[in-house]
């Protein structure tokens, strides 16, 4: 992958630089902060997380397995006491309960890792280490013939460093 | 990192942060270096550590000594004996499942309610919560004869062709336990990786550097990731909300669903619920307030969030102390002789001094907390949570041993004398709790640095003067309570 990676010092320069990127036509920016931004995320106007549907099908998924293991062991095994129903499910909702949050919670985690493309094995290019501490960075994917404008875009809007990637 | 949208004010380029601990205040922290420098501080090993560490594994080896020899000896050597078949390990479970409570409370729900204050104290109660939770699941093991066999408890296909019975609340603990344990587990996890990336970054050296880059699973702070991350917790908070009310629930099934005296009560689920949360905010106090001490954290852990855990310690206290009054109220109003007679057995009786021991410590004591000047008065905040563990370890006591050694027929009363293997097992849940807790804030953060820096005001281009920086955020008011009180 080529592109220009500029590193910002300050948040308003940042959300600055991506929006004058986008007015010029500059597609997939990565913003990079070492903590979640409101002012980025609209920045950058990204859709909505798909990870609710991820949740959605586990907690659905958790629930119906959470009634099926208890009614078929009850149907396996029948306990007859005093003409009390054998598979009943008042008490069988405690287990549904608990399997749609234990499955709806790990196919959100699953959900999650999925969409991020986690793990990953090498970090990518452009990625610096003071992201993650104090400063901000806009990765712009980019051939040869526009990178000379982002390097000028990010600076002009008071990039500390700019540097071409591949 | 909630994602909760806000109206856009058109005036403001740069808009206050619309988090949930955006009404936190940290004037003492200047920028996102100083989060990642103070906490990290913490990772640095000391003389205290290690004897502190020491003592833990010194505690965890007597009591898998005394384990060991209950295995030889069987369980009797426990102290069991006719009426009182439940003793010492099983009110050490529920304490432990109680403590297990907070931090789940503290990141999970106060996270939904947006309360600012759990932003600098919901790591290290996560870390307790789990590793409570680890502690309390050796118990039912322990309480078992073939404590090899305990798998048997879980539902899969075997030879015997046998199946657990899923209407037992033994089995209802299985599921809710072992689902607790894993979605607690995961939700620190699942925090802790993008401050696991921040360890990545700074460390030096190449053998833990390469352990932290697995374990942040290539986290590099981007959009996408911070997307989807904020998305995902929020719907964990959300799962793990309803967990925390039914794991206490289910446990106090093991008690309301007998027809035993003192155990056969509907008020048990929100009784045992509120006695957790109120039980896990005093070991969180146990253990915030030396480490904040310790590790000099005064400025980041303010006497604020302090005040605010005791505020939530004093109402869940009240709750505990209502459903105590109200156990009495249903045994007097209820005509059932064998309930009076068991309720008037708990406090006037052979188990009063443990009763009131829990009466004082759980609805007496908290009743101090009414005051400001204590409730912000760390000394007393760490001595009175000391009486709060061990106020709510004799109500789990209060529970299970006077209902059993106190049934129905007066041929079926007895006593119970706990043995040296039930003290030194206890000790022992001590020592691998606090192991486990102190290996985590020796390698890991013991504050989640991406949260506290959300709460910190960025730098901004034109403003290089930070009071100006912070007035144009609308992030810091600066409140004279925020800073005054702190001893």
């Amino acid at each position: 992958m080529q592109g220009v990676i500029g590193a910002f010092a300050e948040l308003d320069s940042t959300v600055h630089a991506i929006e004058d990127l986008r007015k010029q036509n500059f597609t997939d920016i990565t913003v990079y902060s070492p903590t979640p931004r409101h002012e980025l995320e609209e920045a950058v106007n990204a859709p909505k997380s798909p990870v609710r549907r991820f949740t959605l099908i586990g907690g659905l998924l958790g629930l119906s397995f959470g009634y099926w293991i208890p009614i078929w062991i009850s149907d396996y095994w029948p306990i007859v006491v005093g003409g009390k129903p054998v598979a009943s499910w008042v008490p069988y909702t405690i287990i549904g309960f608990e399997l749609s949050v234990l499955i709806g919670s790990l196919a959100t985690v699953f959900g999650m890792f999925a969409v991020s493309r986690l793990p990953r094995l090498t970090l990518t290019v452009g990625y610096d280490a003071r992201f993650s501490h104090g400063d901000f960075g806009v990765w712009v994917p980019t051939g040869p013939d526009r990178a000379a404008q982002a390097t000028e875009l990010l600076r002009k809007h008071g990039a500390v460093e700019v540097r071409n990637e591949r | 990192m909630a994602t909760v949208m806000q109206p856009r004010r058109d005036d403001d380029e740069v808009r206050r942060p619309n988090i949930p601990s955006a009404g936190n205040r940290l004037p003492a922290i200047r920028d996102y270096e100083q989060v990642d420098r103070d906490v990290m501080a913490t990772l640095q090993p000391s003389l205290g550590w290690f004897l502190s560490l020491g003592t833990a594994v010194l505690c965890l080896i007597i009591g898998a000594l005394a384990w060991t020899y209950q295995i030889h000896e069987g369980l009797g050597a426990a102290g069991y004996q006719p009426p009182v078949m439940w003793g010492v390990y099983i009110v050490t479970f529920v304490f432990w499942v109680g403590i297990g409570h907070a931090g789940t409370l503290i990141s999970a729900i106060l996270y939904l309610f947006r309360a600012g204050f759990r932003t600098t104290i919901y790591r290290a109660s996560e870390a307790m919560t789990v590793f409570a939770v680890m502690t309390a699941g050796l118990f039912p093991i322990l309480h078992l004869g073939r404590p090899w066999k305990f798998f048997w408890l879980i539902p899969y296909p075997n030879w015997r062709l046998i199946w657990p019975n899923p209407k037992s609340p033994l089995v209802w603990d299985v599921f809710a336990i072992l689902t607790y344990l894993t979605v607690s587990a995961t939700f620190f996890y699942v925090g802790l990786i993008p401050d696991i990336a921040v360890l990545r970054d700074k460390e030096t050296n190449p053998i833990r550097k390469q352990i932290f880059a697995q374990m942040a699973l290539g986290w590099r702070n981007s959009d996408r990731e911070w997307r989807h991350f904020t998305r995902a917790y929020l719907f964990l908070a959300a799962f793990a909300t309803p967990l925390v009310l039914s794991v206490h629930s289910v446990v106090s099934f093991d008690f309301a669903m007998a027809l035993t005296p003192g155990w056969h009560a509907t008020i048990f689920p929100p009784y045992f619920v509120a006695g957790a949360i109120f039980s896990g905010i005093g070991m969180v106090f146990t253990i915030l307030i030396p480490l904040r001490k310790v590790f000099k954290l005064e400025h980041i852990i303010t006497i604020n969030d302090l005040d605010a855990a005791a505020k939530l310690c004093l109402f869940t206290s009240m709750v505990v102390g209502l459903a105590y009054l109200t156990e009495f109220q249903v045994a007097w109003m209820s005509g059932n002789k064998m309930e009076q007679e068991y309720f008037w057995n708990r406090v006037f009786g052979q188990w009063a001094w443990a009763a009131w021991t829990m009466l004082i410590c759980n609805m007496v004591l908290p009743l101090s907390l009414f005051s400001q000047k204590l409730r912000r008065n760390t000394k007393w905040l760490f001595v009175f949570s000391i009486f709060v563990n061990i106020g709510m370890w004799f109500e789990r006591f209060v529970i299970v041993i006077p209902s059993l050694s106190h049934e129905f027929e007066p041929w079926q009363w007895g006593g119970y004398h706990p043995t040296w293997v039930d003290y030194a097992i206890l000790l022992g849940s001590f020592g691998w709790f606090f192991m486990w807790f102190l290996l985590f804030i020796r390698q890991l953060p013991v504050m989640a640095i991406a949260e506290v820096k959300e709460i910190v005001p960025p730098k901004m281009r034109g403003l290089h003067d930070p009071a100006e920086r912070v007035h144009n955020l609308d992030t810091l008011t600066l409140d004279p309570i925020n800073t005054a009180g702190d001893d």
